[in-house]
């Protein structure tokens, strides 16, 4: 059953349109991931589903309930805000009993909700804590709990990580992926990271100006990504613009059998699809720098235009600058008019 | 290369400004204090003949004093009540609220400044007088609520401001009304710096004189105002001395919870620097 | 499907559809200022140049300002009240610069120290300030008693002289003075001094091209400020200051209750207006600006 119905939503503001003609539904328990690029009309999303603004336009329901014009404190819906927005002039403890406290819920009840909660995201103990004494990791965490110990249907995070490091910012992921799973909490997730998005999501929606380019499983947007936006804004991927003639594309030098009718086609290949072969005679390209990572290393290739790609291999020490090539993708798409033309495997 | 001037050194700039300060700020104080905690001192002598309460006595003993202490402290207790009861909500209003001539209304509030103080006042009683409202307590109240206006709509206005917008939504999240988020978040949050115009305020106007003796005078004595006559009429030197160590416990107050919102950048920012 | 269309409204952000609270909330401030400081400067310029003939009707007459430019006590006391203002100005500025100057690159106790005492005397209220400064400088103070003690003749006490005012009014203003400048020097960055020490300003060439330029803003608004708040000062010069001739602000004070010519007295507080508008709007246009910004 879904728990979240988002119809036809537009959100409009003076100049602009920040989300247009928006669907979606979520399941009982799912993690989605909403991920663009900024201004891709995300967080708007994430905002009128938690009641911070109206759609100009269309229907956001809840558990089959019509909420698209409810106040945020009347939702049952728990956000998790990027700057963690704690009222620094409670403690902890306070923080994640005031809505308890408006629910008019026992004190006992309270403290020991207060405390399940803090246990669950691993601040058990730090009740008293002024919330200006913790680290920036703790504050989002307070932040989780004090969404969480409402028990809401829904919980929203609007790119909660934002301002850690990457280190605590994968820890935190993970604490969060296993909280969720824990507790069966459906929940919709903002990002503008594609990593956070890929190891987090049971569902990734990709958004751009305001609309949806592809909602599918991770898996699905990385290997078969719907339009050349996704293709580039998940992962690296080499994007060749180019034209297909008698079955073949062909981009400066650069040719793949691509079984298509003829027009001009966008060719995507991920750096550890494309593989090289050292040439006899000119090749199809030249290798301009290799980087080596140790446990793989990074060939840039520049095709005879100039173009330039990105190749993954294990050695570094087999290719060496301005070394005649040629490329072989494994596995590749081509795009024309912003949908696959086709797919190699 | 740039030099470095991280190398310690005697700061003889530093020491020549304290000691110059120190001087000219500190010393006429001291001298003042010394004065109200003296029994005898007569010319020449350098330290007092004789130290002691007497004065304090006298001066406390007082019917005039007495009066205008009560006067003093009822015109600043008003003036800053019905100032933060007008001037509160108006700031929250600005910092908050959109409506037509927001920024004009807000900057209106300068004009109180870019005349010279005295003028307008004369301006003002100028009209009070066809309102006969000279020599009244209300009169007094009125004019020295005005002086009051800009600090306490744009010091709170920016306390406002600097709440955390996502602070007050994460209370409404958690299921807070519009009306309790204010009580239970953007109150405490802007609360001291609030507080702080308030007592800015009481104090200001407790000093106040100008307006007061424009105004007030003779009816309403004030504290200031009768310092002045007795600046100008008493023969004992002491009386003056004690009323001023009196006058000064507000400031002391002011000085000691007031002082970081004073050294902020804000506040200076305020006069347009 | 049901599709629900309604004006764009922010739940708790500043958005239209709520204009009328927004208006209500700020009217009582915002009439205060309007029947208090707007309506008297329009009223008193009005009632002193529509002046009642004698059979009670007014017509339009510039008598009062003939009267005041064509009386020499009332020049006196003008060029008395510009001297003093100008003096005051100037003096604050060759004070409070250097201090700035200094607490702007000190750091350390001894930075907070000047620091404090130079804010010290906003908490000072001028009526104790005038009391001290009559007990040290006046007649017999203390200046006179160690200068006695030492064998040295009194000094020529400035107490109900026009410098009794200055030294005052001085004292009185040097902490926003301060503030001002501080917060102008604030914006000169240490980089913009390192480069130009790199490429080899001394300290006199650093002031003058790198620091006066970038705080000639602020020096400005001290200065206007200053004369804003010195041209019509009250308290001090009355206490303080000689009785003839005598500051703006005692002699309006004077015209007003004692002579009981209220109307003359407007026309001295018009005056006054019309030699500060140029400050005033200076200081009005760079507050807002500030606030704008």
């Amino acid at each position: 059953m879904s728990v979240l119905e988002i119809r036809n939503v537009t959100k409009s503001f003076s100049t602009t349109t920040a989300v247009d003609s928006f669907n979606l539904t979520v399941g009982d328990g799912e993690l989605v991931c909403l991920l663009g690029p900024s201004g891709s009309g995300k967080s708007t999303l994430l905002r009128m589903i938690g009641g911070f603004e109206t759609p100009t336009s269309g229907l956001i329901s809840i558990d089959g309930e019509d909420v698209t014009r409810v106040p945020p404190e009347k939702r049952p819906t728990g956000m998790v805000f990027q700057s963690h927005a704690l009222w620094t002039h409670m403690n902890v403890f306070k923080n994640l009993a005031f809505g308890l406290k408006l629910r008019r819920l026992p004190e006992a009840e309270i403290r020991r909700k207060v405390e399940a909660v803090l246990e669950l995201v691993g601040l058990g103990g730090y009740g008293h804590r002024a919330t200006n004494q913790l680290s920036g990791g703790q504050q989002q965490r307070v932040a989780l709990a004090r969404s969480l110990v409402l028990e809401p249907k829904i919980l929203l995070l609007d790119e909660p990580f934002a301002s850690l490091d990457q280190h605590l910012r994968e820890r935190l992921r993970e604490e969060v992926r296993d909280i969720q799973q824990r507790l069966k909490i459906t929940t919709l997730f903002v990002t503008h990271g594609q990593d956070e998005a890929l190891a987090l999501a049971d569902r990734i929606v990709v958004m751009r100006d305001g609309r949806t380019e592809q909602a599918a499983r991770p898996d699905v947007v990385y290997r078969e990504p719907a339009t050349p936006f996704v293709a580039g804004f998940i992962g690296t991927m080499n994007l060749v613009e180019g034209a297909v003639a008698n079955g073949t594309f062909k981009h400066s030098g650069f040719t793949v059998p691509v079984p298509a009718g003829d027009g001009p086609a966008t060719l995507a290949v991920r750096p550890e699809a494309l593989e090289i072969a050292s040439a006899d005679g000119a090749g199809m390209a030249r290798i301009h720098r290799v980087t080596d990572y140790g446990t793989h290393a990074i060939v840039d290739i520049e095709l005879p235009d100039g173009t330039r790609l990105k190749s993954m291999t294990g050695e570094a020490r087999d290719w060496s600058h301005g070394q005649p090539i040629d490329l072989k993708p494994r596995a590749f798409a081509a795009y024309r008019d912003n949908a696959a033309i086709h797919r190699s495997n | 290369m740039a030099r470095m001037l991280t190398e310690r050194r005697i700061d003889w700039t530093g020491i020549f400004f304290a000691a110059v300060l120190t001087l000219v700020i500190v010393f006429p104080l001291i001298v003042v204090g010394t004065w109200a905690f003296t029994n005898v001192w007569r010319y020449p002598s350098v330290i007092p003949q004789e130290f002691g309460l007497k004065f304090w006595n006298q001066t406390l003993a007082r019917a005039d004093v007495w009066s205008s202490i009560t006067m003093s402290l009822s015109l600043a207790t008003m003036v800053t009540f019905l100032s933060a009861l007008i001037c509160l909500p108006a700031a929250y209003a600005f910092a908050r609220l959109d409506f037509p001539g927001r920024n004009i209304l807000f900057f209106s509030f300068l004009a109180g400044h870019a005349f010279p103080k005295f003028g307008l006042l004369v301006a003002i009683a100028g009209i009070f007088l066809s309102l006969n409202l000279i020599g009244t307590f209300w009169g007094v109240v009125l004019i020295q609520l005005v002086g009051t206006l800009l600090f306490m709509i744009w010091i709170p206005v920016a306390a406002f401001q600097s709440v955390d917008r996502r602070m007050e939504e994460a209370a409404r999240d958690v299921g807070a009304s519009p009306l309790r988020v204010f009580w239970s978040i953007t109150l405490p949050q802007a609360g001291p710096t609030i507080a702080a115009a308030i007592l800015l305020s009481f104090v200001g106007t407790f000093y106040e004189t100008e307006g007061a003796w424009l105004i007030g005078a003779p009816q309403i004595r004030t504290l200031p105002v009768l310092m002045i006559s007795f600046i100008n009429n008493q023969p004992v030197i002491q009386y003056g001395a004690v009323l001023s160590v009196l006058l000064w416990i507000p400031s002391f107050i002011a000085l000691l919870f007031a002082r970081r919102v004073i050294s902020s950048g804000s506040f200076a920012r305020g006069f347009g620097a | 499907m049901t599709t629900t269309t309604a004006v764009a409204n922010d739940i708790v952000g500043t958005k239209r559809g709520r204009w009328p609270v927004g208006l209500l909330l700020v009217a009582a401030p915002v009439f205060l200022v309007g029947w208090m400081i707007i309506w008297p400067i329009i009223s008193a310029i009005g009632r002193t140049v529509w002046l009642p003939n004698e059979g009670g009707e007014r017509s339009f007459s510039l008598e009062t300002y003939a009267f005041f430019f064509s009386d020499q006590y009332s020049l006196n006391n003008l060029w008395l009240t510009l001297w003093t203002t100008g003096v005051c100005a100037l003096i604050l500025i060759l004070i409070c610069l250097p201090i700035s100057l200094y607490l702007r690159f000190a750091k350390g106790r001894l930075a907070a120290y000047v620091q404090g005492l130079a804010i010290f005397p906003m908490f000072v209220p001028s009526i104790i300030l005038s009391y001290a400064i009559i007990r040290v400088l006046g007649p017999n103070g203390t200046v006179d008693l160690l200068l006695n003690s030492v064998g040295l003749p009194k000094i020529r006490s400035p107490y109900l002289t026009p410098w009794g005012p200055v030294i005052g009014l001085v004292w009185d203003n040097i902490p926003l003075t301060v503030l001002i400048l501080l917060s102008g020097l604030g914006a000169v960055s240490n980089q913009s001094i390192e480069a130009a020490r790199d490429v080899g300003a001394g300290r006199w060439a650093l002031l003058w091209h790198i620091i006066l330029p970038r705080i000639s803003n602020s020096v400005l608004v001290a200065v206007s400020f200053t004369v804003l708040g010195i041209f019509s000062s009250f308290t001090l010069p009355y206490v303080l200051g000689p009785a003839a001739p005598e500051m703006m602000g005692p002699f309006m004070q004077r015209t007003f209750r004692d002579v009981n010519d209220p109307t003359m007295a407007i026309t001295q507080a018009v005056i006054a207006f019309g030699f500060c508008i140029v400050f005033g709007l200076f200081y009005v246009r760079s507050v807002a600006k500030n606030r704008a910004a």
